[in-house]
């Protein structure tokens, strides 16, 4: 791998996940999280370069309803600024890419949306094609359902481990005070929750919610006046699939995992058993399981720590939620994870996707240590 | 299953899209609403530059510092822009032409839109001073359509150089 620029995440800043915020509209609850980025920073706006967000128009109800958030990241005097209609991850590779091109040297990347404006399931539904999946009301639960039946079909996998796993997030995200649902539950109790559409469970599933992300990067040189303890990215890559559901094989992901093997060469990693955290961006216990695969570990194994978040499982604000799980593992690397704290993080994966059933994945490989010299 | 493609092929599929919405006011506007009930036009100060929103907005997109201060203004200004329009506007039965303007109310950084009424389009000009219309008391329920329209008031004009920056 020749060398490329270190760039690094140097602050994240979330509004915790809820049902609904009564009070404020999406850009009101994005615009004070900005502002704790950067003041984590040290920094005001005029230091950073370049601006990225992620949301959908279809969410905030408007046609170029994402025009309106330039009112609130300090767009003015004219800035250099993208929107990506995707999980605001995405964002984040697009501005390390032009890291990488030597365009900029900072940037904020924000995620927002209020899921309870609007029918997200049907919103959702929007995605597949008009002709024949959108037509018959296939929503991202009914499309889950579909690849959690075939999962199961190919592996074995029973009711009782997807409640393993759905507990083990639960468990962990009542450490998380971001996070959107924070009592743990046992793997029996949440076996007991009636069907949403079988075989996945109420319990199995995502609270939809709301919330507001910002996200920090940094080139070497600037990272290091931004914070402390950055979280060097090592490797990065995404990849996408057909989108189709009836062309690809539900049960793998092999976008996921060619993103992941791509990430690991370039971070110079035999796999991703080498690293000591994972975030994860699974919608379902079974996109868990399917993930895990792709990336080679055992989810149910004590490391890598696997979602010490709770992960989407204990909040989904979507366009947001794969953006957190590269929140989640800067504040691990950095020291900043609290409760949650995975001791001595020094490598950690984050993974974010976009689309049913896993058709698009992102992966990064982070560490405490700059990658090249 | 006939093997003969059908004598009237398929050209459209019909695909109605049903998305409803139940937006969030915001404590910001529903201060601001709440208040055109009691015929009180509410803005927001700039921390930094103390330039006044009318609607008031949470930040000032030109400085990036918070807005949190409430301030009244009156409910008169200054015709900055204006169009004459002449044809029909969807959701909108009235008499054409009329004027359509951008209004700077007084002490407010950023001008409003508002329909003109009770002016000729041939007597509407830039500078004009307009005063609001309101719904007769008992009759305003917080919402926008409160103030029915703007109206010259018969003042001077205003110079220029007083509402350029506020078009």
């Amino acid at each position: 791998m020749s060398r490329l620029r270190n760039v690094a995440v140097v602050g994240f800043a979330q509004l915790p996940t809820v049902a609904r915020d009564e009070h404020r509209t999406s850009t009101e609850m994005l615009y004070p999280v900005i502002r704790r980025a950067l003041a984590d920073c040290g920094v005001e706006r005029d230091a950073i370069d370049f601006q990225i967000a992620g949301s959908v128009d279809y969410m905030d109800g408007r046609p170029f309803g994402f025009v309106q958030a330039l009112d609130v990241m300090g767009s003015w005097p004219a800035r250099q600024d993208l929107h990506l209609e995707m999980d605001a991850a995405f964002g984040a590779h697009y501005a390390w890419i032009k890291m990488q091109a030597g365009e900029i040297d900072s940037a904020i990347v924000v995620g927002h949306g209020k899921t309870s404006e609007g029918e997200p399931e049907r919103i959702l539904n929007l995605q597949l094609d008009p002709y024949y999946q959108a037509a018959i009301g296939l929503d991202p639960v009914s499309t889950a359902a579909l690849q959690a039946s075939a999962y199961m079909a190919r592996t074995g996998a029973g009711d009782a481990d997807l409640a393993a796993v759905a507990a083990r997030n639960r468990k962990a995200g009542a450490r998380n005070a971001d996070a959107q649902v924070r009592n743990a539950a046992s793997p029996d109790a949440l076996a007991k929750t009636p069907w949403a559409v079988e075989p996945l469970r109420a319990g199995y599933l995502p609270p939809v919610g709301e919330s507001a992300t910002c996200l920090v990067l940094a080139a070497e040189g600037k990272a290091e006046k931004l914070c402390d303890r950055p979280a060097w990215v090592h490797g990065v890559d995404q990849r996408t699939e057909l989108q189709t559901l009836g062309a690809r094989d539900l049960t793998r992901s092999a976008s996921a995992g060619l993103a992941a093997e791509k990430a690991l060469a370039m971070a110079g990693l035999g796999g991703a058993r080498e690293t000591d955290l994972i975030e994860l961006m699974a919608l379902t216990p079974v996109e868990e399981l399917i993930v895990c695969e792709a990336l080679g570990v055992d989810a149910r194994a004590q490391a890598p720590s696997v979602n010490p978040s709770g992960g989407a499982l204990c909040a989904h604000p979507v366009m947001s939620t794969g953006l957190i799980r590269l929140g989640e593992t800067f504040r691990q690397l950095a020291g900043r994870a609290g409760e949650r704290q995975v001791p001595n993080a020094r490598r950690a994966v984050a993974h974010a996707q976009q689309g049913h059933c896993l058709q698009q994945n992102l992966v990064w490989v982070l560490g405490t240590e700059k990658r090249w010299a | 299953m006939s093997a003969e493609p059908p004598k009237e092929p398929v050209k459209y599929v019909e695909s109605a899209v049903h998305l409803p919405y139940h937006y969030v006011a915001g404590d910001y506007r529903a201060t601001y609403l709440r208040a055109l009930k009691d015929k009180r036009i509410l803005g927001s100060r700039c921390s930094k530059t103390g330039k006044v929103f009318v609607p008031p907005i949470v930040a000032s997109p030109e400085t990036f510092a918070p807005c949190e201060e409430f301030v009244e203004v009156p409910d008169r200004g200054v015709v900055t822009t204006f169009c004459i329009v002449n044809i029909p506007v969807i959701g909108r039965n009235l008499e054409l032409p009329y004027v359509a303007a951008s209004v700077a109310l007084d002490g407010a950084a950023i001008s409003i839109y508002a329909l003109i009424q009770e002016c000729k389009p041939e007597d509407a000009r830039m500078g004009m001073r307009v005063e609001a219309v309101w719904k007769p008391d008992g009759e305003r329920e917080g919402r926008w359509e409160d103030i029915l329209y703007f109206r010259p008031t018969g003042e001077p004009d205003a110079k220029p150089e007083t509402y350029i920056n506020r078009l």
